[in-house]
């Protein structure tokens, strides 16, 4: 080697270098190149591909004929049909429910990101040892009389083989719910709402204020419109009568736009028939109300305000 | 004889920790199973009763709500049924009474209907037709009971067969919960 002339070994050493750009290089194009649109029966295919069937040994849900399969075929195709969650998000949709084991494709993250991290690790370890072995045939002494090389190289293989693992996890791995770009369940509408009637009990302002959020985004959303309306009939009370007057005009309005949108929305014909009776003073209306409320089965919470007030409006009207 | 002893080392290292963690490990001991939606409010569920009457889990706000998925070939289920036929006449002396749904899990609306005839049980049966329940709640088999609270949060997961006054038992320490 000490007789191969300079200029040979440049040019030995740019043809390494061409190589292992072009390797990389076309490795790059592999991961990020756009495969073209894909049909929504291509969709379902792949998605199904990658989730397990729940109650099967080693079948996917692509190929199992099994009921749970079954169930989460159609959900998947319901899913691509609607076209709000990307591949991953339904994937993430069906792991959550039914726990990380129904992932084909590991997770990038965690102990599963070992099936990631590791066969990385094992190539740069075996080409780490194929270099030592290959100085150590070229130069002998360097080799057996210093440890410089060896550490170097162990510590190389560590960075290389932990720090490919890593992109590869990263590049393959399954994301996990809360890594999709929509958020996670906590920043939805229905959590949005189970927050702020858990909030009403203690909090009111609080609760009135989740359910404003809940209405930017769905303005149309009966429960919030109802609940918002309630909650700010039972907080005016505290106050004036001027702004008890503002506040029964508001939420007796908000009442009637909820059954507008559901006319057979049971709290809203509820909590209509209370406030016309306790803050309107009109017992004709309310009965009407309340008798309609009672006849869609609210909930016990409801039903149990709503049926010792009937005995109050049927006297009054006595 | 070094190595051998560095690997006599990191074998009762490897064991002991082994031991460390089956000793601390949280058993399945509990009634409950484990689901990511425990704690978190309950799945949207827009179905018909097999008597056609349309059903919104998030309209059932204000009470508890009992999930019970069900298929009427499954043999846990005609096992537990005279279960939840107590569960349910008890629960229906209350004011704030559990309301109790059956969810149909691949089968029949007439098979159904037979079978609750012969057995018992007035509750509403939901329709599940392509699964999107089960999924919604990560349901594989049946029989599995899902316990609801009033705010919409999902507070239990009950996996096979119910044994007698389970669910009595389990709802009252939720109430209890969720009224200190």
């Amino acid at each position: 080697m000490n007789g191969t002339p300079p200029q040979h070994r440049r040019r030995q050493r740019a043809a390494w270098v061409a190589i292992i750009v072009s390797a990389l290089a076309l490795l790059l194009f592999g991961t990020v190149r756009d495969t073209g649109p894909l049909t929504q029966q291509d969709r379902i295919d792949s998605v199904t591909k990658r989730i397990a069937c729940p109650t099967c040994d080693g079948e996917s849900v692509y190929v199992s004929r099994a009921s749970a399969a079954e169930s989460i075929r159609a959900e998947v195709a319901r899913q691509v049909g609607d076209g709000v969650r990307t591949d991953d998000e339904i994937v993430a949709y069906v792991a959550e429910r039914f726990g990380g084991q129904v992932l084909l494709v590991p997770r990038a993250t965690g102990l599963d990101a070992l099936v990631w991290i590791l066969p990385p690790l094992v190539t740069a370890a075996l080409l780490g040892a194929l270099w030592l072995a290959f100085r150590r045939w070229r130069a002998p002494s360097v080799a057996t009389t210093t440890r410089r090389p060896l550490i170097v190289a162990l510590a190389l293989v560590v960075v290389v083989g932990v720090g490919g693992g890593v992109l590869v996890a990263r590049q393959s791995g399954q994301r996990l719910p809360l890594q999709t770009l929509t958020g996670g369940i906590e920043d939805s509408t229905a959590s949005l709402l189970a927050q702020a009637r858990l909030a009403s009990g203690t909090d009111v302002a609080s609760a009135i204020e989740l359910y404003d959020r809940v209405l930017v985004t769905d303005p149309d959303n009966v429960e919030a419109i109802t609940y918002r309306a309630w909650l700010v009939m039972l907080s005016a009370r505290q106050f004036d009568e001027d702004l008890q007057r503002q506040a029964y005009g508001a939420s007796v309005a908000a009442f009637g736009r909820a059954l507008e949108l559901e006319p057979s929305y049971a709290d809203a014909l509820c909590f209509l028939g209370i406030v016309v009776f306790r803050d309107g003073g009109d017992a004709e209306s309310s009965r009407e109300f309340l008798t309609r409320c009672l006849a869609g089965a609210p909930p016990a919470e409801v039903k149990g305000l709503v049926e010792s007030l009937l005995v109050e409006v049927e006297a009054a009207l006595d | 004889m070094k190595a051998a002893r560095l690997g006599a080392l990191i074998s009762a290292l490897v064991l002991a920790a082994l031991v460390a963690v089956l000793v601390v490990s949280d058993g399945e001991s509990d009634i409950g199973a484990r689901s990511p939606l425990l704690g978190q409010p309950a799945p949207a569920v827009n179905t018909t009763t097999i008597d056609d009457q349309t059903f919104d889990l998030a309209r059932r706000k204000g009470s508890w709500v009992v999930l019970n998925f069900f298929n009427s070939t499954c043999v846990p289920c005609i096992a537990e049924h005279p279960t939840l036929v107590e569960f349910a006449r008890g629960e229906s002396t209350r004011a704030d009474g559990v309301e109790l749904y059956t969810v149909v899990n691949d089968d029949a609306d007439a098979a159904v209907r037979d079978f609750f005839a012969a057995n018992g049980g007035d509750w509403p049966k939901l329709r599940d037709a392509d699964g999107a329940i089960a999924v919604a709640f990560g349901v594989a088999k049946v029989p599995e009971t899902w316990i609801i609270d009033p705010n919409g949060f999902v507070r239990l997961r009950i996996i096979g067969q119910l044994a007698g006054g389970v669910l009595e038992s389990q709802m009252t320490r939720l109430r209890e919960a969720s009224s200190s």
